[in-house]
C-alpha cells in the first residue's frame, strides 16, 4: 500500500487565501460599478490597467525569483483595484501602471511576496504617485452625471479647507461629487464591507476605532464631524485597508490601537497639514508600527505563565 | 453543582459521526495477537509468561514497576514468545505473541476484587490494567494518587468525544450507561471526591439523557451530574473541559490536580466499573472503524494486540485501497505506514481514507489571525510555526511552545493550510534538546 504518512491534523477547513481574496474582490465590485456610473468608462479602464499591470508584475517577479506563481491567490488583483480606487478617473494610465508596478514589485515582492510586505502595497503605491508625480493627482473630475464633459472640480475636503459650503449628506453618501474613483460612493463601500463582515473575512476591531477617532477629534476641534466621516478616503481606508491582514496587528487589542492611531493621524493631517487628505498617510505610518504593536498585544496564555521545563 | 463556563478558541470541523447508531459488535478473533508491553506512558512491563504457557482471556502476561499498567492476554491460547514491534505511536516495543486456541475462554481464576480503603481501591484499578482511554494512555491508578498536599475537589469525566468520526465513547454511554455512571460514582466515592461531572457534547443528547436517567434511577445524583457542553473542537481537551466544567485553568506546565481536578474518560470509568464487578481486566477495546474505503464501517470490540490488517479483514475488508490510515481521529490521530502493527489500549478508531484525504498544498502565511482566534490555549500559532521552521529556540521559548497540546485547531482554521503542528513538534524536539544542553552541568 502506498500510504501517506504525515503530521496531524488530517482534516483542514475549506477556506483558502484565494477564497478570501475572491471575497474581497466581490466586495469591491459594487463600488467599481458605482465609479463607472459616476466617472464614466475611464474609471473602469483605469482599474483594468492596474489589474493587468499587477498580474504581469507579480508573474514576472515570481519567475525571476524562481518561485511558484502566486498570481492565483488573487491578492495582486485586490491590491490593483484598491490602488485604482484611490486615483482620479482622469489619471494618466501610465501613471496608474507605474504606481501599481511600484506597489507589486517594490513593496510586495521585494519583501518576500504575499504575507511579508511591511506596508499595504495599494496605499504605498498611492503615496508613491503622490510624492513622485504630484501633478497626476492635482485635479479630480466631477461626476459625469452632472454635465456631459467631466469637469475637474474641488473635492469636498478641498472645498471645506477653502471655506466653501460642504455638500449635502445625501450627495456625500452616494458619491455624487468630485473625488478619487473608488472613495466617493459610501453606499457601495459599506455594502462591500458588510459583505466581508458577514463572510467573516474581516472584523471591526480596527475599522470602528479608526472612524470613531476621526469623528471624535474633528468634532472636538469644532468642525463638522459627520461631514468628515463621509468625505475623503476614510471609508475606503477604514473598511478595506485598515483590515488588510498582513499589514495590521494580529490581536483585537492590537487592531484597536492600530485603528486609533490611524484615526489620530488622519484627523491631525486634516486639521493641520496643508494636504486636505490624510487617510493614506495614516495607514502607511501605522503599518510601520505593526511589529511593535504585535509585540505588546499578544494573546493571553491560558494557564498563565509559559510552560517552563527547566 | 457545576455551571458551564465559556472556553477560548476552537473550531467546528464536520462531525462525520455516521457510525453513531451502529451497536458495538465483537470482531472475529484473530489467529494470533501480538500484545505490546508498553501501551502506557511510563516504564514498559516485563513478560511474566514463557513460550509454551497456556493463557486465558484476562491472564496476566506483563508486570512492571513504578509508573506502569499491567498487561493481560486478550485471547486464549498458547504463548509463542516475545518479539519487537513498531506500535501505532511510532515507538518500538516488546510484544508477547499468543496463538489462539479458538475458544476465547476467560480466565477461570478471575473474580470480582474487593477493597476497603482508598489505597486498596487504587491497587484494584492498577490490577485492572486501565490506562487513560481518551488517548493519553496514562496509567489511571497512578493519576488517582493525589500528590502530597494536593487533593481532588472535582472528578471531571470526559464524554465529549469531540474528534470527528469517532463514536466509541458514545456507544459506551449508550450501551452501558450503568457502567459509565456507576464507575464514576464508585471512583468518586472510593477516592472521596465530593463532586463529579460527566461532560458530554450537546451533539449527543441521547447520551446525556440516558446517563441522567441512570444516575437518577440508582440514586447516584448525590455526587454525580451530567453537563451538556456546546459542541466545539477541542472541547474534550483536558484543560478545555476542566475550564468548561469548573471555570478553573490548569497552570501552564501543571497537571489537572493543580486545579483540584481528576480527569478520566467515560470509557476508562466504565472499564474500572466492569473490573470491579467481574474482575475482567482491560483486554478489549471499542474502536470505530470508518472512512470511505471500509466496506462495513461500525463500532467493533477488538482484542488488544490484534493487527490492523486482521481487523480490516475481520471487519469485512475494503472497497478500495486507502491512501491514508489514521489511528484515532482526523484531528490528532497518527498516520500508519505499516498495517501489520498491533492495536493498543489507547486506540479508539481506525480511519481508512481514500484520495479524499490528500490535503491542500501549503501557501504563505498571510497573517490573517485565524490561528490565534482558533487556539484554545491562547498561543500565537503563526509565530510558533515561523519559529519552528527557522529553528529559533528563543522565539519558541517566548511563545511558550511547550504549552501547545497539538490539537490542530490552528491548522484547521488556516487558509494557507500551513502545517503548524508539524513545525511545533519539530520546535518542541529542538526546545527540549536545547534546554537539556543548557542545563547540563559543565564538564570540569
Amino acid at each position: 500500500m502506498n500510504l501517506i504518512n504525515e503530521a496531524s491534523p488530517h482534516l483542514h477547513g475549506r477556506q483558502s487565501t484565494q477564497l478570501i481574496m475572491g471575497c474581497v474582490i466581490v466586495a469591491l465590485l459594487p463600488t467599481l460599478v458605482a465609479a463607472t456610473v459616476l466617472y464614466g468608462i475611464d474609471a473602469l479602464v483605469l482599474t483594468l490597467t492596474c489589474v493587468v499591470t499587477a498580474i504581469v508584475c507579480e508573474q514576472v517577479c515570481c519567475m525571476l525569483m524562481r518561485r511558484k506563481s502566486t498570481v492565483g491567490d488573487l491578492s495582486c488583483i485586490v491590491t490593483a483595484i484598491l490602488l485604482a480606487f484611490t486615483l482620479p478617473a482622469t489619471c494618466a494610465l501610465w501613471v496608474a501602471a507605474l504606481g501599481t508596478a511600484f506597489a507589486i514589485v517594490v513593496v510586495k515582492m521585494l519583501f518576500g511576496g504575499i504575507g511579508n510586505n511591511f506596508a499595504n502595497p495599494a496605499v504605498a503605491g498611492r503615496v508613491f504617485i503622490m510624492v513622485a508625480l504630484p501633478s497626476a493627482l492635482s485635479s479630480y473630475p466631477d461626476t459625469v452625471l452632472k454635465s456631459v464633459d467631466a469637469v475637474s472640480s474641488a473635492t469636498p475636503l478641498a472645498m471645506a479647507a477653502s471655506g466653501d459650503m460642504p455638500l449635502s449628506i445625501m450627495n456625500l453618501a452616494l458619491g455624487a461629487h468630485a473625488g478619487a474613483l473608488g472613495e466617493t460612493c459610501l453606499v457601495t463601500l459599506l455594502a462591500g464591507y458588510v459583505f466581508l463582515l458577514v463572510m467573516k473575512v474581516v472584523d471591526g476591531w480596527a475599522t470602528l476605532p479608526f472612524i470613531a477617532t476621526v469623528g471624535l477629534i474633528m468634532g472636538l476641534s469644532g468642525q463638522d464631524a459627520v461631514f468628515h466621516l463621509l468625505a475623503g478616503g476614510l471609508a475606503l481606508g477604514a473598511f478595506f485597508m485598515a483590515t488588510d491582514y498582513t499589514t495590521t496587528p494580529m490581536t483585537p487589542q492590537g487592531k484597536v490601537i492600530f485603528g486609533i492611531g490611524c484615526g489620530l493621524i488622519t484627523a491631525l493631517v486634516r486639521i493641520f497639514a496643508p494636504a486636505p487628505e490624510g487617510v493614506a498617510f495614516s495607514i502607511l505610518f501605522m503599518n510601520l508600527f505593526v511589529p511593535l504593536i504585535d509585540r505588546y498585544t499578544r494573546s493571553q496564555l491560558v494557564g498563565g505563565a509559559k510552560h517552563d521545563i527547566i | 453543582m457545576f455551571t458551564l463556563h465559556k472556553t477560548r478558541g476552537g473550531v467546528h470541523p464536520p462531525q462525520l459521526k455516521d457510525m453513531r447508531d451502529y451497536a458495538c459488535k465483537f470482531i472475529d478473533a484473530p489467529q494470533r495477537v501480538r500484545i505490546p508491553l508498553n501501551m502506557h506512558i511510563g516504564a514498559p512491563c516485563h513478560p511474566v509468561v514463557k513460550p509454551g504457557d497456556h493463557v486465558y482471556v484476562g491472564t496476566l502476561i506483563g508486570e512492571g514497576q513504578g509508573l506502569y499498567a499491567p498487561v493481560h492476554a486478550s485471547i486464549s491460547g498458547t504463548v509463542v514468545g516475545t518479539d519487537e514491534e513498531k506500535l501505532p505511536t511510532g515507538a518500538m516495543a516488546q510484544v508477547v505473541v499468543i496463538d489462539s486456541d479458538g475458544k476465547m475462554q476467560p480466565d477461570p481464576e478471575l473474580k470480582a476484587p474487593s477493597y476497603r480503603t482508598k489505597d486498596e481501591f487504587i491497587d484494584v484499578v492498577r490490577a485492572s490494567g486501565t490506562v487513560g482511554l481518551g488517548g493519553a494512555a496514562f496509567p489511571t491508578w497512578f493519576k488517582m494518587r493525589a500528590p502530597e498536599g494536593k487533593r481532588f475537589e472535582y472528578l471531571v469525566v470526559n464524554g465529549m468525544e469531540c474528534e470527528p468520526y469517532i463514536t466509541s465513547d458514545f456507544r459506551q454511554m449508550m450501551e452501558h450507561p450503568d457502567r459509565v455512571a456507576g464507575g464514576v460514582h464508585r471512583i468518586a466515592e472510593a477516592l472521596d471526591i465530593p463532586a463529579a461531572v460527566i461532560g458530554v457534547e450537546d451533539n449527543k443528547p441521547e447520551a446525556v439523557e440516558r446517563l441522567r436517567e441512570t444516575i437518577k434511577a440508582n440514586g447516584w445524583d448525590d455526587r454525580v451530574e451530567v453537563m451538556s457542553i456546546p459542541t466545539k473542537y477541542p472541547a474534550g481537551g483536558e484543560k478545555v473541559l476542566i475550564h468548561a466544567a469548573t471555570g478553573r485553568d490548569v497552570p501552564a506546565g501543571g497537571l489537572p490536580v493543580d486545579a483540584g481536578c481528576l480527569v478520566i474518560n467515560v470509557t476508562t470509568a466504565a472499564r474500572v466499573e466492569y473490573f470491579c464487578q467481574t474482575g475482567r481486566p482491560l483486554v478489549f477495546k471499542v474502536m470505530t472503524i470508518a472512512g470511505d474505503c471500509v466496506k462495513n464501517p461500525g463500532n467493533y470490540l477488538v482484542p488488544i494486540g490484534m493487527s490492523v490488517r486482521d481487523i480490516i479483514e475481520s471487519a469485512g475488508g475494503l472497497t478500495e485501497e486507502p491512501r491514508k490510515i489514521i489511528m484515532g481521529g482526523p484531528m490528532m490521530g497518527r498516520t500508519l505506514d505499516d498495517i501489520d502493527c498491533p492495536v493498543i489500549k489507547a486506540n479508539n478508531a481506525i480511519l481508512l481514507l481514500s484520495d479524499s484525504a490528500v490535503l491542500p498544498e501549503e501557501t504563505a502565511c498571510i497573517r490573517c489571525g485565524r490561528c490565534v482566534r482558533a487556539c484554545p490555549l491562547g498561543l500565537m500559532p503563526f509565530a510558533l510555526d515561523a519559529a519552528g521552521r527557522r529553528q529559533d529556540v528563543v522565539a519558541l521559548d517566548e511563545h511558550a511552545v511547550m504549552n501547545c497540546m497539538e490539537c490542530g485547531s490552528c491548522v484547521y482554521a488556516c487558509p494557507a493550510h500551513r502545517r503548524i503542528v508539524a513545525s511545533i513538534r519539530g520546535g518542541k524536539v529542538l526546545y527540549r534538546s536545547e534546554t537539556a544542553r543548557l542545563t547540563q552541568p559543565k564538564e570540569a
